[in-house]
């Protein structure tokens, strides 16, 4: 196992940049949420990431220590995610608006040692630190002093520390960033990525998004999430391309206008924001100009051709879908210059990788068959492993393929068309979201006796989350009970974990073994017949 | 309470944030985690507490928190 500073994915996205004469060079333009600009080079990505790499050997962090960062996109969280990777931590994003069961999960699965925040986000960690007793340091970034031995001043713990790191000698095959994501089953799962996993996102970077070091680009995906991390970090960087990194949320004004001020030529989005985007009428993109864009990407949800379209009349180009998992690290399957757009299709394999639609049986199907989606094990940027989870690692392979848990069907061009999950999984707007997290939370209000989530077709998020929720005898549905259990899900799990609907019924349907029969809530909820209910549990 | 008061209580709770304090000028920029799923979560907290509703044309002019009070206070206002 060879061993080199020039292995780590920190030294090639700054110090390497800035060796090749590149120093000067902005590396981002920072808009916080009022646009006010702020620009970074690459030298200044270079040193401060150092300064935040001493600081966690000076706090005495260990290399493999899982270090998370719970920061809303402030240049921060470049500098610390950067820097946690230089001294060699396994570096874990969360998403902002997780809440305080959302977190514990994470930190507590992982044996999270330190976390980096921001003060406003401090009162959902003290919440939950008693149930961690591994981690050890929070570091916050908008203090001035520390606030206790273990809750520290990240502006204090940088005065006086050199700007100057040198990075430990890295195998590729050394863990470098962990997120963790949604199953249909128990708590989430934490990926395991390592170092090498760079040569093939760096590869995509310019093969699929082709990006090239003029560019200006901008990936609206949060650092949360693994687009966030691979395409707005490390793929980007790792080719000394400039970057925008907008603070603010959606806004379709200054969306666009940040399009065009700040001289964007790729922008890597998501459906959804595409699909509320189209709400404006086509007369409000006419008063902007983007005369500098070359071409825009979509990842998170299938790009359904009406955005393509619309993409065609308003921009005068071609939106290209891309397809890809947290446990892939990096596109797997997309549309792409070159390649004709059909359009509703995820386009084609990249790079070297091996895809295939296979039935139950692990065979291939034929064309335009509807089966699960597959991989050849062996990609460059593969997960390693679900931390303390490699049982289920493993039976994520079978009959040696991958298993994405998406199911497609590939047609006589060998384009791939994306089928939905094969599981209960929730995708909604770009997210994958677990109906067992919001069933477990549901039941932790005294008001409620069962639940049961499951996603419906939505035309502006893919899937909305739909609740299915028995009360108590002596309960009845009302408008103060509705917001109770929306700011319970809210604020325990995420925003984004809050139902769409709620709907009362009075029995929850489950199988003999207990286990709740989400495809007949699904059926009963879009009024499609509801099947084989054989081993439905009798009615009481 | 006056109207103020009750909706920074209402801020407080659907933030999760009991210090959270609100302005006249305050956006959505400027609280923690107030994203368009929030916002769903806000405005029906202002409906059930104000015993009010808003048409989805209304909801379309709040720009802050100035604009949802104000237009709180007119939904409040005996006889109107």
């Amino acid at each position: 196992m060879h061993s080199t500073p020039e292995n780590n994915i920190a030294y090639h996205c700054t110090q390497k940049i800035c060796q090749e004469g590149n120093a000067q060079k902005n590396a981002f333009v920072f808009l916080d949420s009022q646009m006010q600009s702020t620009f970074f080079s690459f030298q200044q990505l270079e040193e401060e990431s150092n300064r935040f790499a001493n600081v966690l050997q000076q706090l005495g962090f260990q290399e493999e220590e899982p270090f998370f960062l719970f920061l809303p996109k402030t240049p921060e969280t470049f500098f610390c995610f950067l820097g946690a990777l230089k001294a060699k931590l396994l570096v874990s994003p969360l998403f902002y608006s997780f809440g305080e069961d959302a977190l514990l999960d994470r930190l507590s699965d992982s044996g999270a040692t330190g976390i980096v925040t921001r003060k406003s986000y401090l009162k959902k960690l003290k919440r939950i630190l008693p149930k961690l007793p591994r981690l050890k340091k929070i570091l916050v970034i908008d203090i001035l002093d520390h606030l206790s031995e273990n809750q520290l001043s990240l502006p204090l713990l940088r005065e006086g520390v050199p700007s100057s790191f040198e990075i430990p000698p890295t195998s590729r095959e050394d863990p470098s960033v962990l997120h963790y994501t949604s199953g249909s089953t128990g708590k989430p799962k934490g990926v395991v990525h390592v170092h090498g996993s760079l040569a093939l996102q760096k590869r995509t970077t310019q093969q699929v998004l082709g990006l090239e070091s003029d560019d200006v680009y901008w990936c609206t995906a949060d650092q949360g999430w693994v687009t966030g991390t691979s395409y707005g970090i490390i793929g980007p960087w790792s080719l000394g391309v400039t970057q925008v990194h907008y603070a603010g949320g959606y806004d379709p004004e200054k969306w666009m206008l940040l399009l065009s001020e700040q001289k964007v030529t790729v922008w890597y989005t998501a459906p959804t924001a595409l699909r509320m985007l189209m709400q404006q009428p086509d007369a409000f993109f006419a008063s902007f100009s983007f005369p500098h864009l070359k071409r825009i990407y979509s990842v998170g949800e299938p790009l359904n051709p009406e955005i393509i379209s619309w993409g065609r009349r308003v921009f005068g180009m071609d939106i290209y879908d891309t397809w890809f998992q947290t446990e892939t690290g990096s596109i797997m399957i997309s549309n792409h210059p070159g390649l004709i757009v059909k359009p509703g299709s995820m386009g084609k394999p990249v790079d070297s990788i091996e895809a295939s639609v296979h039935d139950e049986k692990g065979n291939p199907c034929a064309p335009n068959e509807k089966g699960r989606l597959v991989l050849k094990p062996g990609w460059g940027s593969m997960f390693v492993n679900y931390r303390n989870h490699t049982d289920v690692y493993r039976e994520k392979f079978v009959h040696g393929w991958y298993q994405t848990g998406d199911t497609a069907w590939i047609d006589e061009e060998g384009y791939f068309w994306f089928g939905g999950r094969s599981d209960d999984v929730i995708n909604s707007a770009g997210h994958l979201i677990s109906p067992f997290e919001i069933e477990s939370a549901l039941l932790e209000i005294p008001q409620i006796v069962e639940s049961g989530v499951v996603g419906v077709p939505d035309p502006m998020l893919f899937e909305k989350v739909v609740a299915f929720i028995r009360l108590k005898p002596d309960v009845e549905m009302d408008k103060e009970l509705e917001l109770k259990i929306r700011l319970y899900l809210s604020n325990k799990l995420s925003s984004i974990a809050t139902p769409g609907e709620i709907r009362v019924v009075d029995r929850i349907p489950k199988n003999k073994s207990g286990k709740i029969m989400r495809r007949v809530l699904k059926a009963s909820y879009l009024g499609q017949d509801i099947g084989d209910i054989s081993t439905m549990e009798e009615e009481e | 309470m006056n109207p103020f008061e009750k909706l920074q209580a209402i801020f407080q709770e659907v933030f999760d944030d009991p210090e959270l304090e609100i302005s006249p000028e305050t956006t959505a920029n400027d609280v923690d985690g107030w994203d368009s799923l929030s916002h769903v979560n806000l405005i029906l907290a202002v409906e059930t507490r104000f015993h009010i509703t808003f048409s989805q044309k209304e909801l379309m002019t709040f720009q802050n928190v100035g604009d949802l009070l104000a237009a709180i206070e007119t939904k409040i206002q005996p006889g109107s």
